[in-house]
């Protein structure tokens, strides 16, 4: 990806993308009689006003969006459409809770790899279904993938109301996690976990495999152009599919296994806010490039952690939010579709 | 003599500064079954495109009885009575016959209903007339290639046309299939119509036309009835071989002269012995994308420093040949022997040849990052990579500025000259080529040609294979549907048609021998070849 051009282009469409999408969500919101001066003002103040406004919210939530948004970033540059992040995400949950419940008589530096290791492998065997199918019996991934979603969601939906459910029956929810099944704190007196600097050096390593390994060339090769890669001789383009869906369905499930660990240390339903499906505008903004993916992460983790500022002192519902995602999305593909016109 | 029905004059079309039809004349009668010849790129299909409507005429007339006439449309060609029958089905397979036969067939009566009852009564009388039979209610996915082809026809007769066009309609049937076929033709024409076969294969166009035109370089150069012509005289039509004629393909005219000699002294070099044999097929049978059988029973020994040269009509194995003996696809049966160091140039360098995204270096890396030079563990090296990149660029003036610049930037023949490098930097032992020059101006490929015959040196070139590569070159196999270009580079020569490899003897190693053999006819012997199946 060595050119300067490349990367140029790519924080140019980012940036105009951005640009309509508040453009765009400013209009509206005049429209509904909102000032959207003040409501991007308690959206800032909420997100960035202060450092635990930083640390606590809008990093914290940015986790499992960076994470989210590097699975579905790896799925895209293989030319695999995994749309599935979402239900990967939640049995990666429900595996790391089961883990961290039945494991607590291990100690911490067992226990918690054990917990998002098996987050990692719930997630791919997950994927694995549509993954298989695709290659096997060459079943569009899209469809199945968000098939598989709801019936990761309602998996988990009854776990916490059966098998894993707390012991006294009250809640619809597991039981919390042991101790030292725990993520450690990166800064003491925050909720920011260390699974925030996993996630960075995810995307580091993510970024670095598909720039200088064979195995990242051939993703990327059999993602832009697979017949090339077929008839260059690349020994199986399905071998490449499956690793990618495989990888990206396990980094999906780790998603869910650091938010359990990290933040809520217990599964409910409804433990993510449609994270999976946020993070195809992560990636899609992000420029499918790692690295970028990581910076867009934060910047939607300041928007659902500033909504809720937004919605206290501007009256604005923070499920406004969700409207302003998808609009990154459209403004994403318009300003790609525009540019790419304007090139050729 | 019959009624003309249309009659299209002094057609002239270009493509940029390609002029694919030059002054075309063509004058078709009711009842008649007329023939249209040529070879790729005579402009068979482009002055067809225009009769129905999908392409405008830069120049020349079209009247249709007597009245001059534009067609703007398809769908004005249909309103006019110009009906063609694509080349590849436009059929949705799910549906039936009757249901597929309907679409798109409103009446009055019928509402938003499909007018099933009114097309199957219609259907039915048409079929006996013409003795075309379908199985109505069979769902399409179901029928084989030559029942498709005839609801093709069955569909295009709803319409009551008066002029049938069809398009390489024997292309993809077995001859069974095709003895039918031309049947149906005949019957048609009989019916009042007027029929136009598109074909390259002489013996069917002679078993059933009226009446033969043949195109030649965007000209119709010949024109005659039946009565009139044998395969001999089609064959020099078509290939334009008699000294008299002037309307040579007009860059290739001078090499056919100057590189025929040349090619003679490359087969002495070849009879003097060729080097060891690097590659080997016996008796080896591929399928086709359509499914259909492409290669049957085909043996053949490469050696090195030996250019095997495999001319002949697209669509006669030649694809699957490549794929196998590139090693790209496997046969479905025979035995197959290739070496390791093959290289592979596809005839379409856009979305085979190059991922167009990719810049220089990492086209090259999509074929090094197999070679264990190029990596280190599970590292690519992506120095070593780009230090060869760079030598590629300066060894076959890749015009870009860097080697970061995307491949999709570059023109067709800057993409080309990086897939030739690329390829024959890893072809020690073997190169397959692939119609290597398609698109390319006179410099591209006299360029391209220089770089396949140093290939087959023994010895690297100054800047050809791998430096550290020794001994005799590889074996190169050139498969074109060019068919000066396999002349005028081959120590062998061979045809491909319908699936087989016949190879051509020294003595008919010219334009007309070679062309009347990838025809499907023996010029000399006058005789048919044997239809494989």
């Amino acid at each position: 990806m060595g050119p300067e051009a490349g990367r140029l282009s790519l924080v140019r469409t980012a940036a105009a993308a951005l640009l309509l999408t508040l453009g765009l969500a400013a209009g509206f919101l005049w429209l509904g009689g909102f000032n959207p001066l003040s409501a991007g003002a308690a959206m800032l103040q909420g997100a960035f006003g202060s450092s635990s406004a930083i640390l606590s919210i809008t990093l914290v939530r940015a986790v499992p969006l960076i994470l989210t948004g590097l699975a579905v970033t790896l799925a895209f540059r293989a030319g695999v459409w995994n749309i599935g992040a979402e239900g990967q995400l939640y049995v990666g949950a429900v595996a790391a809770v089961w883990v961290g419940v039945v494991g607590a008589e291990l100690p911490g530096f067992v226990l918690v790899p054990l917990v998002l290791a098996s987050a990692c492998v719930a997630g791919a065997l997950w994927s694995a279904i549509p993954a298989l199918m695709r290659v096997r019996l060459g079943i569009g991934e899209v469809i199945t993938t968000i098939l598989m979603n709801s019936v990761g969601i309602y998996l988990a939906a009854f776990m916490v109301v059966g098998p894993l459910q707390e012991s006294r029956g009250v809640f619809n929810q597991t039981e919390a996690i042991a101790e030292a099944a725990r993520l450690p704190l990166l800064v003491e007196g925050t909720r920011l976990h260390i699974g925030f600097l996993l996630a960075l050096s995810l995307g580091v390593v993510i970024w670095a495999t598909l720039r200088w390994t064979r195995i990242g060339f051939e993703i990327r090769a059999v993602g832009t152009a697979p017949n090339a890669a077929r008839i260059a001789g690349m020994i199986s383009p399905n071998r490449v599919v499956l690793i990618s869906f495989l990888t990206s369905g396990a980094i999906a499930g780790l998603a869910g296994g650091i938010e359990v660990t990290g933040v809520t240390f217990v599964l409910y339903e409804g433990l993510s806010p449609n994270w999976g499906y946020t993070a195809i505008a992560v990636a899609l903004l992000g420029g499918l490039h790692p690295i970028a993916v990581i910076g867009t992460g934060v910047l939607f983790g300041a928007l659902e952690g500033g909504a809720a500022e937004m919605q206290r002192t501007a009256g604005i519902p923070s499920s406004w939010v969700i409207a302003v995602e998808a609009l990154v999305i459209l403004s994403v593909l318009a300003v790609d579709q525009i540019r790419r016109r304007s090139r050729a | 003599m019959t009624e003309v029905l249309a009659r299209l004059h002094g057609i002239v079309r270009r493509f940029g500064p390609v002029t694919a039809l030059d002054g075309a004349d063509l004058e078709l009668r009711v009842g008649e079954v007329h023939g249209v010849l040529g070879e790729n790129g005579a402009g068979k299909s482009t002055l067809l495109s225009i009769l129905c409507g999908m392409l405008s005429a830069d120049a020349g007339t079209l009247t249709l009885r007597e009245k001059p006439i534009t067609i703007r449309s398809p769908r004005d060609a249909w309103a006019n009575g110009i009906g063609l029958v694509h080349q590849h089905f436009k059929q949705v397979r799910r549906l039936t016959v009757l249901e597929n036969l309907s679409l798109g067939r409103r009446t009055a009566s019928c509402g938003w209903r499909l007018p099933l009852r009114e097309v199957k009564e219609r259907a039915g009388d048409l079929m006996g007339q013409m003795g075309l039979n379908v199985p109505l209610h069979a769902v399409v996915e179901d029928l084989g290639v030559g029942d498709r082809q005839r609801v093709a026809i069955l569909k295009a007769l709803l319409r009551r046309p008066e002029l049938l066009i069809l398009d390489e309609p024997t292309a993809v049937l077995s001859p069974p299939e095709v003895e039918k076929l031309l049947a149906l033709l005949r019957a048609l024409a009989t019916d009042g119509r007027a029929v136009v076969l598109v074909s390259h294969k002489l013996d069917e166009v002679l078993s059933v036309c009226d009446h033969v035109t043949v195109l030649r370089g965007g000209r119709t150069v010949f024109n005659a009835g039946r009565s009139e012509v044998d395969t001999a005289v089609l064959t020099r039509a078509m290939l334009g071989v008699e000294p008299r004629s002037g309307s040579l393909p007009k860059q290739r005219s001078t090499m056919d002269e100057q590189e025929a000699p040349s090619g003679s002294q490359r087969e002495c070099r070849s009879a003097t012995g060729g080097g060891d044999v690097v590659a080997r097929l016996r008796d080896v049978s591929a399928i086709g994308p359509r499914g259909q059988t492409a290669l049957r029973g085909v043996s053949l020994e490469l050696r090195r420093g030996e250019i095997l040269g495999v001319a002949g009509v697209e669509g006669n194995g030649q694809r699957e040949l490549a794929l196998v003996l590139a090693g790209r696809s496997q046969p479905t049966s025979g035995d197959v022997e290739l070496p390791s160091g093959t290289g592979f140039i596809p005839q379409d360098r856009t979305t085979e040849g190059l991922a167009l995204e990719f810049d220089l270096a990492e086209n090259l890396a999509l074929t090094l990052h197999r070679d264990d030079r190029f990596r280190s563990g599970t590292l690519l090296n992506w120095g070593e990579i780009k230090t060869r990149a760079d030598r590629l660029r300066t060894d076959f003036s890749v015009q870009a500025a860097d080697i970061a610049v995307r491949t999709g930037t570059l023109s067709g023949g800057n993409q080309q000259r990086l897939v030739v490098g690329r390829e024959l930097s890893v072809s020690t032992d073997l190169l397959v080529a692939e119609n290597p020059t398609r698109g390319l101006d006179v410099l591209a490929t006299d360029f391209v040609h220089r770089r396949m015959q140093e290939a087959a040196m023994a010895g690297p070139g100054e800047s050809g294979p791998e430096p550290e590569a020794p001994g005799p070159g590889a074996a190169v196999v050139l498969i074109s549907a060019d068919l000066d270009e396999v002349l005028a580079l081959s120590d062998r020569v061979l045809v491909m048609v319908r699936g087989r490899l016949i190879e051509v003897p020294p003595d008919k190693r010219s334009r007309a021998g070679v062309g009347a053999l990838t025809l499907g006819v023996d010029t000399a012997a006058g005789k048919e070849l044997p239809h494989g199946a």
